[in-house]
C-alpha cells in the first residue's frame, strides 16, 4: 500500500519520514488528551514546546554537524558552561544584562571553534575531540564555580526564558527564530550544500571545490552558540544553574537528530525533522513523568524511550 | 638461529609505532620512580597498579570495542553497576564473595551481549545505542543503590588492592586469556570482523556473533573493573564510573587504537592506559588540584593526536 501511495504524483511527502513523525506526535497528543484530559491543555502544549525549544536549539547545531558526517559529544558540558558562567559574569553595572549573554555566547562559539580546529588542523576523530573538550569544561567548571548552584537576576536571561511576547512565550519564538535560520542555511546556502557534500563523500566534495576546513569550523562553532544559546534559555526558565543541568542534553540532541531522519552517517537529512525529534522526545518523556518515578527509573525509561525510537528511525542500511 | 633472528624483526616491525609512546613511558616512570622513590618497591608497584588496573581493564574493553569499528560510551556506567552489584551482592566468605563477583561479572556480559545484539542484529550505529543504554545501565545502578553504600568484605579489600601486587597477577592473567582468545576460531572472527568486515562476511565468518561475543566480553571487563572499584573504595557508588568514558578512550587512541577498526591490539591499550595512569600520579604526587586532572585528561589527547599528525607528514 506504501508503495502504491509512493506512485501518486506529488504524495511522497506523506509517507515521508518526517511528516510520519509530525504524525505520531498529533496522535499522541490527541491520545493522551483523551486519556487524561490536563494533558492537551493548551498551557501544558504550549509548555512542552518550551521544553522542546532547550532540545531543538541545541539540536540545531549539532544536526548541521551530523550531517557534515561528525559529532558534537560536547553539547551537555557547553549548555551546563552556559548556565553557570552567565550569571557569574552578569555584571552590575549592566542593567540590560545583555553583555553578559552576548559574552557567553561569544565564549561557547570560541570552544566549538575549537572543536572545529581540532578535527580540521589536528585531524582529531570529532568524538574524540569533543569529549576532550567537555572534559577541559567540566574541569574548569568546578574551579570557577566550586560545584555549586549559583542563581542569576540576569534580566536579560529571566525574559529570555519566562517572557511573553503577543502571547508566545520568547522561548518558542526564539526556537522559530533559529529553526528558520537552520533550514535557511541547510537549504538556501553555499555552506548548507556544502554540508551534504562534506557528509556523503569528503574526499569527492574536496576535489569538487567545497572548502571544507572553513565548513566544519563554522559548522562546530555554530553548534557551539547554539548549546550556548540552549543554556542561557535552560538557566532563563530555571533561574538558577547547577553542575550537571546540561547532562540529559547530549543524548536529546542526538536522539532528536537521528529520531527525525537525519543519517548519523552524514550526508542525509534536515532540520525539518530534527524539530520533530525534539516535540516527539519531550512529548514522551512527558508521559513518563507522569509516572511517578524515582530518578534510577526516570533515567532508565528515558534510556529506554530513546533506544526504541531509535529502533524505529534510526537503522542504517548496511551493504553486503 | 634465524627463527629467532625473524622472530625479534617480527616484534620489532610489530611494535613500529608504538616506540614514541614506550619511550614517553620510561621517561615518565623514571621521573615518578625518582619524585617517588617508594615506587621501587613490592608494596610501592602494589599501590602503583591498583591506581592503574581500573583503568588497563576498561582500557581493554574500549579497545575490543574499538577494534570492531565502534565505540563504547557504556563503559562508565556498567563500571558503576560492577561497583554497586559487588557491594550489594560479595557476601562475608570465601564462597559467597566468589559468587558476588561471578555475578557481577555476568551481569555485565549479559548487558554487553545485549547492547552489542542491538548493534549487530538491528544495525543501529553504536554511538547512539551505547549512549542511550549509558542511561539504562547507569539508571539500573541508581535503583541497586540510590547513594553510595554497600560493604566490601575487608579481607577482599586487603587481597585485591592491598600491599600484595595482586593487581599486577590479574592484568598476566588477562594478558594470557587475551592471547588464548586470539588462539581460537571466534578470536580469529572477532580480528577478522573488525578488520574488514565486508570480506570477513563473504568468507563465511559469522561478523553479527563476533560482535555480540566482542561487546559480550567488553561488558564483562567493565562490569569486573567496577569489582575491583568497589573493593578498592571498600563501598558502591552508583555514578563512580563517570570518568572512566574518556579515560578508555583516551587510553585506546593513546595506545594507537585506530577509529575504523582492525588497528590496534592489547599492548596498545595497556601502554596508554599506563601512560594515563602514570600521569595521574605524577600530578597527584606535584600537588596538582584533582581539577587539573580533568583538564590535562583533556589537553594530552589533543596532543596525541598532533603528535601522530606531525610524524605521518
Amino acid at each position: 500500500m506504501l508503495a502504491s501511495l509512493k506512485r501518486l504524483p506529488g504524495a511522497s511527502w506523506l509517507i515521508h519520514p518526517v511528516t510520519l513523525v509530525y504524525l505520531v506526535v498529533i496522535a499522541i497528543w490527541i491520545t493522551a488528551g483523551i486519556m487524561k484530559p490536563g494533558f492537551a491543555r493548551i498551557g501544558h502544549l504550549r509548555y512542552l514546546l518550551e521544553l522542546a525549544a532547550v532540545i531543538g536549539i541545541a539540536a540545531a547545531g549539532q544536526t548541521l554537524v551530523i550531517i557534515a558526517a561528525g559529532i558534537d559529544l560536547s553539547v551537555a558540558a557547553v549548555i551546563t558552561f552556559a548556565a553557570i558562567l552567565t550569571p557569574i559574569v552578569s555584571v552590575g553595572w549592566d542593567p540590560t544584562g545583555l553583555l553578559g549573554i552576548l559574552f557567553v555566547l561569544a565564549i561557547t562559539t570560541a570552544i566549538g571553534a575549537v572543536n572545529g580546529v581540532g578535527v580540521v588542523l589536528l585531524r582529531v576523530h570529532p568524538l574524540i575531540i569533543t569529549l576532550a573538550t567537555a572534559t577541559i569544561l567540566q574541569g574548569s567548571l568546578l574551579l570557577i564555580a566550586g560545584g555549586s548552584a549559583v542563581s542569576t537576576t540576569n534580566p536579560a536571561v529571566v525574559w529570555l526564558g519566562n517572557e511573553r511576547l503577543w502571547g508566545f512565550p520568547v522561548t518558542i519564538l526564539t526556537w522559530l527564530v533559529v529553526a528558520a535560520a537552520t533550514l535557511v542555511v541547510l537549504h538556501r546556502t553555499v555552506l548548507g550544500g556544502w554540508l551534504y557534500a562534506i557528509g556523503t563523500n569528503p574526499r569527492a566534495s574536496r576535489l569538487a571545490g567545497v572548502n571544507a576546513p572553513l565548513t566544519l569550523i563554522t559548522v562546530y562553532a555554530i553548534s557551539g552558540a547554539s548549546a550556548g544559546l540552549a543554556g542561557l534559555l535552560l538557566l532563563g526558565m530555571n533561574r538558577q544553574g547547577y553542575v550537571g543541568i546540561g547532562e540529559p542534553y547530549l543524548l536529546g540532541t542526538i536522539a532528536a537528530v537521528v529520531v527525525g531522519g537525519t543519517s548519523i552517517l552524514g550526508g542525509r537529512g534536515s532540520y525539518l525533522g530534527t524539530i520533530a525529534g525534539a516535540i516527539l522526545l519531550v512529548t514522551l518523556t512527558a508521559l513518563i513523568t507522569v509516572v511517578n518515578a524515582s530518578p534510577g527509573l526516570r533515567m532508565i525509561l528515558f534510556g529506554g524511550l530513546v533506544l526504541a525510537m531509535l529502533l524505529i528511525a534510526g537503522r542504517v542500511q548496511e551493504t553486503r | 638461529m634465524t627463527g629467532a633472528a625473524l622472530q625479534l624483526r617480527l616484534l620489532w616491525q610489530r611494535n613500529a609505532g608504538l616506540y614514541g609512546l614506550y619511550l614517553l613511558l620510561i621517561a615518565l616512570l623514571a621521573v615518578y620512580a625518582w619524585l617517588h622513590p617508594g615506587l621501587l618497591s613490592v608494596a610501592g608497584v602494589a599501590r602503583f597498579t591498583q591506581n592503574w588496573f581500573p583503568i588497563a581493564v576498561v582500557a581493554l574493553a574500549q579497545t575490543l570495542i574499538m577494534l570492531m569499528g565502534g565505540i563504547d560510551l557504556a563503559i562508565g556506567a556498567t563500571v558503576s553497576l560492577g561497583c554497586v552489584l559487588a557491594a550489594s551482592w560479595i557476601g562475608d566468605s570465601y564462597g559467597g564473595a566468589a559468587l558476588g563477583i561471578a555475578l557481577a561479572v555476568g551481569v555485565g556480559a549479559v548487558i554487553g551481549g545485549t547492547v552489542g545484539a542491538i548493534v549487530a542484529l538491528l544495525r543501529i550505529p553504536a554511538i547512539v545505542v551505547t549512549l542511550a543504554a549509558s542511561f539504562i545501565i547507569g539508571g539500573i545502578a541508581l535503583l541497586v543503590m540510590p547513594r553510595p553504600g554497600g560493604h566490601v568484605p575487608a579481607w577482599l579489600s586487603d587481597g585485591l588492592a592491598g600491599e600484595t601486587p595482586t593487581a599486577l597477577v590479574l592484568l598476566l592473567c588477562l594478558l594470557v586469556a587475551w592471547r588464548i582468545l586470539q588462539a581460537t576460531p571466534l578470536g580469529q572472527d572477532i580480528n577478522a570482523a573488525g578488520n574488514n568486515p565486508h570480506g570477513a562476511f563473504r568468507s563465511g565468518v559469522n561478523v553479527a556473533r563476533a560482535r555480540i561475543v566482542a561487546y559480550a566480553i567488553s561488558g564483562a571487563l567493565s562490569a569486573f573493573a567496577g569489582v575491583y572499584v568497589a573493593a578498592q573504595t571498600g563501598s558502591g557508588d552508583p555514578i563512580i564510573g563517570g570518568p572512566f568514558i574518556l579515560d578508555s578512550i583516551t587510553a585506546a587512541v593513546l595506545g594507537g587504537v585506530g577509529f575504523l577498526g582492525g588497528i590496534g591490539a592489547f599492548r596498545g591499550a595497556i601502554a596508554g592506559s599506563l601512560l594515563l595512569a602514570v600521569m595521574i600520579n605524577v600530578m597527584f604526587f606535584l600537588g596538582f588540584p584533582p581539577v587539573a586532572q580533568y583538564i590535562a585528561k583533556g589537553l594530552i589527547i589533543v596532543v596525541a593526536m598532533g603528535l601522530r599528525l606531525l610524524r605521518e607528514r
